[in-house]
């Protein structure tokens, strides 16, 4: 915690440095840009701690805490030649090392020979749904955050590997698509006394857009193969009390180690009137378990004011007893309010009232037996790029 | 002295009446050597808002912003200000998918590439259209 207030300071001093534009140097060719948030939420849970994902070890307890949102992103293109550029990004924010210690999300060269094929190969975004690249970017959407029930387990932070992406003009449509193959490693934290690290050695995917006026359509699909070792508390137990390999055995309960992703989206913006839903299943290795998580949004721009409301909900389908506690069941309602102080900064205000019915991976310091409660929390938010 | 002063303010309003009635249109320009007639409102968009950057004659579009009529321009492609329009950008820049368009600073440099690249477009207001460009599109305000 010791960094979150060199992040703090980092964030006023982008933010004093006055909402300019892009930075550009050596005649155009480098271009030094930048994204943040600095968040704050409000929680009156005291039975659970909220998290907005399940790589942040420790969740917002009752009352304020200023670590759950809060995040700065710093990026350099290069374009090297009319064809081939390249960009690299690194971001600092409360995550799985339980720090804010800064980590590469981007560093790819891209290969764009024609309008409409480009290859990037290095490391890339998360790109299994309409909004997840993007997903850490608080200037690019009316939220605070991205629905916690949609995003908030299951979801990798980084590829290393390549993509291609093909776009054809059908009439005054567009049809792109991108393929997607290669590996990441990342941790989960199932619960305080359970943690998953993902060796995921082969992950490949796609997806098929379709562009038609205000309106983007997608359709995607994506598997990760993964070697899985689950360490922490709960971990030893198994090992001591069963005598047995508790890798072997949480891999068998969970079904991480293969992991399909099935996605739906549709995002509308037109006038004053923005619109997305995204519905995603998560298929687990048996096939018997899966987890259905979605989302629909309405925002109403009117000058710098954009309210706007937003229904989420996540459910795991599992035709066991859920042996370990991971299955989840819990919906979400959100309304805020988004102000533009300038083209570059916006502040925001959310309230969410979460329905829990079943905690399951979403949530930290979980007293026993915690469920079918309500949470509300309060969240503001102020989200600037430069 | 009186009389020269209300003649001073007279004029003075009705050039801003001028100006502000004269302010109408925005025209999507290229270099008057390039073989491209015309493009259409959702190539214009596609082409600026970095979906695809293909001209009619199949060259690759570098499309110009120019610092003074931006916010203009972008209301009248997408009926959008500038804080939506840097939250879309910031949607493509921050994913690593797309860069938005050059920036030329001033008039100047905006007139040095448009005239030193034919696979360049810019805009201009529809009324001040400089020599040597073709209309290629105009925008309604």
């Amino acid at each position: 915690m010791k960094s979150l207030p060199i992040l703090l300071m980092a964030l006023l001093l982008a933010c004093s440095a006055g909402a300019q534009a892009q930075t550009r140097l050596l005649d155009d060719r480098v271009t030094l840009s930048g994204f943040g948030t600095l968040g704050l939420i409000h929680s009156d849970q005291d039975r659970a701690d909220f998290v907005r994902d399940t790589g942040q070890p420790k969740g917002a307890e009752k009352g304020w805490s200023a670590r759950t949102d809060t995040r700065l992103g710093l990026q350099a293109s290069v374009r090297l030649t009319d064809e081939l550029d390249t960009v690299v990004q690194g971001m600092s924010q409360y995550h799985s090392s339980g720090d804010f210690s800064p980590e590469l999300m981007l560093a790819f060269v891209r290969y764009a020979p024609d309008p409409g094929f480009q290859l990037r190969v290095g490391r890339l975004g998360w790109d299994v749904d309409l909004i997840s690249e993007s997903r850490y970017v608080g200037f690019a959407y009316p939220w605070i955050r991205p629905p916690v029930d949609h995003f908030g387990v299951l979801q990798l932070t980084y590829i290393d590997g390549a993509d291609v992406t093909f776009t054809r003009p059908v009439g005054d449509d567009l049809v792109w698509a991108r393929l997607v193959a290669g590996r990441s490693d990342s941790r989960f934290f199932m619960s305080d006394a359970l943690e998953a690290d993902f060796d995921a050695h082969n992950v490949l995917g796609g997806h098929l857009n379709y562009e038609t006026g205000p309106w983007r359509f997608r359709a995607g699909y994506t598997r990760v193969r993964s070697e899985v070792s689950f360490s922490g508390g709960d971990a030893d137990l198994i090992d001591q009390m069963f005598n047995i390999d508790a890798n072997r055995y949480l891999n068998y309960l969970t079904g991480f180690d293969e992991l399909q992703v099935y996605s739906l989206g549709a995002a509308y913006s037109s006038g004053p009137l923005q619109l997305q839903a995204i519905w995603n299943r998560d298929i687990l290795a048996d096939g018997d378990t899966w987890l259905d998580t979605g989302f629909v949004s309405a925002a109403w721009r009117m000058d710098r004011w954009t309210p706007y409301a937003m229904a989420s909900g996540t459910r795991t389908h599992d035709s066991r007893e859920d042996p370990i506690g991971s299955n989840i069941e819990q919906n979400t309602w959100s309304l805020g309010l988004r102000y533009d102080v300038t083209t570059h900064l916006a502040l925001k205000a959310q309230f969410d009232r979460i329905h829990t019915r079943s905690p399951g991976l979403l949530w930290r310091g979980i007293d026993d037996g915690w469920k079918d409660d309500q949470s509300n929390l309060v969240s503001l938010g102020l989200d600037f790029i430069f | 002295m009186t009389r020269f002063t209300r003649w001073i303010r007279v004029t003075t309003i009705a050039l801003l009446f001028i100006g502000t009635t004269a302010r109408a249109d925005i025209a999507i320009v290229i270099n008057d050597a390039s073989t491209v007639r015309q493009i259409s409102h959702s190539e214009a968009v596609n082409i600026f808002m970095g979906r695809y950057r293909r001209l009619p004659n199949d060259s690759v579009a570098l499309p110009i912003d120019q610092a003074p009529i931006k916010a203009r321009f972008y209301r009248a492609l997408v009926q959008k200000d500038m804080a939506e329009i840097n939250s879309y950008w910031a949607r493509l820049v921050f994913s690593g998918r797309a860069s938005p368009p050059q920036q030329a600073g001033n008039s100047e440099d905006f007139l040095d590439i448009m005239t030193h690249n034919n696979n360049a477009l810019g805009y201009v207001d529809a009324a001040r259209t400089p020599p040597h460009m073709r209309v290629l599109l105009t925008l309604s305000e």
